[in-house]
């Protein structure tokens, strides 16, 4: 039975991501929908990546989606699985080209916060995971993605607590603080696409999804974005073609990619 | 005066103002001293969980959290440590989500903090909760490769090493044992971090199988549990199956702990539960979900949550009987071999639980 409905905003996320992954490349994936994008990448456009996983699985077979970062699925068949210590060691020594995660928190440095919420360490109105690995990759990956929602509250003027450092306080400020890579190279969100302008690393608009205007994207923000010279381009969105693929062949259940119903 | 140099800005922001209490993690001299005076025999050393937790496990030890937080993860002898009444430990892993629960009852009073959380099920609300009343202290935060790297230290042979992980962030605030120093082979400035060697009192490792010596087999990931055997003072082997030496000498082409390590060797089928084990057993998904979503929302609801499955059961066996027995034995086989690729058309869709919705399976 063939699908035919709109693409959804999940899966509309999930082709962004994939977009963003280059073929003949080594990408650093998390569950949820960066795992659903690297699959649909290697489906369409990447069809020669090599996925590596937390758990230290490195180039599984497909399978399912996994319920867990360190469940079958990322090392279903892996010739190897690896060491946590080598497992991050492979992003230091150039292995990796590419991660992506999450965050509670980004500031326009790309800076994020993935331990709690509040000013006092001791009394916080939330606490949160902790770094696990979010410090890691973001410290040691060449090019790191950050992918989340867009609010003010999560994109606020400084970060409650540095989990993992982006560029720090801009400019040349993560090499000085002797971190390798460049870093965070992408946000992507539900009102575009951000990157960071090379000389003083601010957050800077990129692409704007379809229906999304500049003043949107800046309420949903708690910092000043910075705009790109000229015309603000359109997110390119997915074609009915990959849109099939995706419901087909990659996440066939809508684990990820079907919004919870009402 | 202490023998070690911690951060002072850490100590300051974490309010420890008895640093003693950091020491054994990296005492190096009295970890060596341990390993030096074990017994080298190779001897059956099986006993059961009850007395290997009663004998290993000192009130305030420093005790490394296992697997990868809910995979192959020692969690029956975390709950028999529970059922036992030890206080006061420190808890470290990479993750450390199964501090949490341990927190409520006194077992853990002290965390380095890495990870705790169980991923998509949701933010952990029990552990905000007992952080705020203070309940835990945490001693020291951490990345998950700063401990993978702190433990592998130790398992090198090395006083620590250098990383560049979690520099320039708030994590080397909150952590009296990191230093940021000068690469000091390079001419220009090239700010490293040193993470001392880890050395964890006392560790639970779940072994796919073991022989009576404490030779154990690990299929799947890993972790940092070499390293951990390596470095702790005190190891107990806990495993699915004990097998003939022969068996491993032979046939486990995979990772191995030597017997050497061990203390102790406790025959323990289903001991990751409520975890998944590789080859073995799949979650019992909506035990995690009812955990963070119900359980950990206030305290009365994790008081009744643990009272039945940690002080309801006495064993693993009835925790079996819980989950729905042999039914639920046989859909996590299924599951997990399925998911590894040894088995075919297993369906993965499941009941979920949500708050409005307890389907009272646990498959």
């Amino acid at each position: 039975m063939k699908n035919d409905a709109p693409a959804n905003p999940l899966e509309i996320l999930a082709y962004i991501i994939s977009a963003q992954i280059k073929d003949h490349t080594i990408v650093y994936v998390g569950t949820g929908l960066p795992m659903v994008a690297g699959i649909l990448a290697r489906k369409t456009h990447a069809p020669n990546i090599t996925m590596v996983y937390e758990s230290g699985g490195q180039d599984p077979i497909q399978g399912g989606m996994p319920w867990s970062v360190g469940g079958p699925f990322t090392w279903r068949k892996s010739p190897v699985v690896m060491e946590m210590a080598y497992s991050f060691g492979q992003c230091y020594n150039g292995y990796v080209d590419i991660a992506f995660l999450g965050f509670a928190q980004v500031d326009r440095y790309g800076n994020v916060n993935t331990h709690m919420i509040g000013d006092d360490f001791h009394q916080p109105k939330a606490r949160l995971t902790g770094s696990g690995g979010n410090n890691d990759l973001t410290s040691l990956t060449e090019n790191m993605v950050l992918v989340g929602l867009q609010t003010p509250e999560k994109f606020p003027e400084k970060v409650d607590f540095i989990t993992s450092v982006g560029h720090l306080r801009g400019g040349n400020t993560r090499k000085e603080a002797g971190l390798p890579g460049n870093g965070p190279v992408a946000v992507i969100s539900q009102c575009g696409v951000f990157d960071f302008e090379p000389k003083t690393k601010k957050m800077r608009v990129k692409t704007l999804h379809p229906g999304m205007t500049l003043d949107i994207a800046q309420m949903c923000t708690g910092f000043e974005l910075l705009k790109p010279e000229g015309e603000i381009p359109l997110t390119p969105m997915p074609t009915p073609d990959i849109i099939e693929i995706l419901r087909r062949e990659v996440d066939p259940r809508g684990v990820f990619t079907s919004l919870p119903s009402a | 005066m202490g023998v070690f140099d911690y951060s002072r800005e850490a100590l300051e922001n974490l309010k420890i103002d008895d640093p003693g209490i950091l020491d054994r993690l990296v005492d190096f001299e009295n970890a060596r001293a341990v390993h030096l005076n074990k017994n080298r025999s190779k001897k059956d050393k099986r006993i059961s969980l009850k007395e290997a937790v009663a004998e290993f496990v000192q009130d305030g030890d420093v005790v490394l959290d296992t697997g990868f937080g809910y995979v192959r993860t020692c969690i029956q002898s975390h709950f028999e440590i529970m059922r036992q009444g030890k206080k006061d430990l420190q808890m470290i892993g990479a993750p450390n989500t199964n501090q949490s629960y341990m927190i409520v009852t006194g077992s853990v009073r002290y965390s380095h903090n890495s990870y705790t959380g169980a991923e998509m099920r949701g933010t952990d609300r029990n552990y905000t909760r007992q952080l705020k009343a203070g309940k835990v202290r945490i001693l020291s935060e951490w990345s998950h490769g700063g401990i993978a790297q702190g433990l592998k230290a130790a398992q090198l042979g090395s006083p620590g090493l250098l990383s560049k992980q979690m520099l320039g962030s708030d994590i080397v605030k909150y952590n009296p044992y990191l230093k940021v120093i000068q690469n000091p082979l390079k001419k220009e400035s090239d700010p490293s971090l040193f993470i001392p060697a880890l050395y964890p009192d006392v560790t639970f490792i779940h072994a796919q199988a073991a022989d009576k010596y404490g030779n154990a087999y690990i299929y799947g990931p890993t972790v940092n549990d070499l390293a951990g055997a390596a470095a702790s003072r005190k190891v107990v082997i806990t495993a699915e199956e004990i097998v003939p030496e022969m068996d491993i000498r032979c046939n486990k082409k995979g990772s191995i702990i030597p017997f050497f390590y061990a203390d102790a060797v406790v025959e323990l089928p289903y001991g990751a539960l409520p975890g998944s084990m590789p080859g073995y057993y799949y979650w019992p998904r909506q035990w995690w979900e009812k955990l963070m979503r119900f359980s950990a929302i206030n305290e009365e609801n994790i008081g009744k949550f643990i009272d039945e499955w940690v002080f309801g059961t006495k064993d693993q066996i009835e925790f079996i009987e819980k989950l729905g027995g042999a039914k639920w034995m046989i859909e996590a086989r299924r599951q997990t071999k399925a998911a590894e690729g040894d088995n075919e058309d297993v369906d993965f869709s499941y009941q979920e639980y949500t708050i409005n919705n307890d389907p009272g399976i646990f498959y």
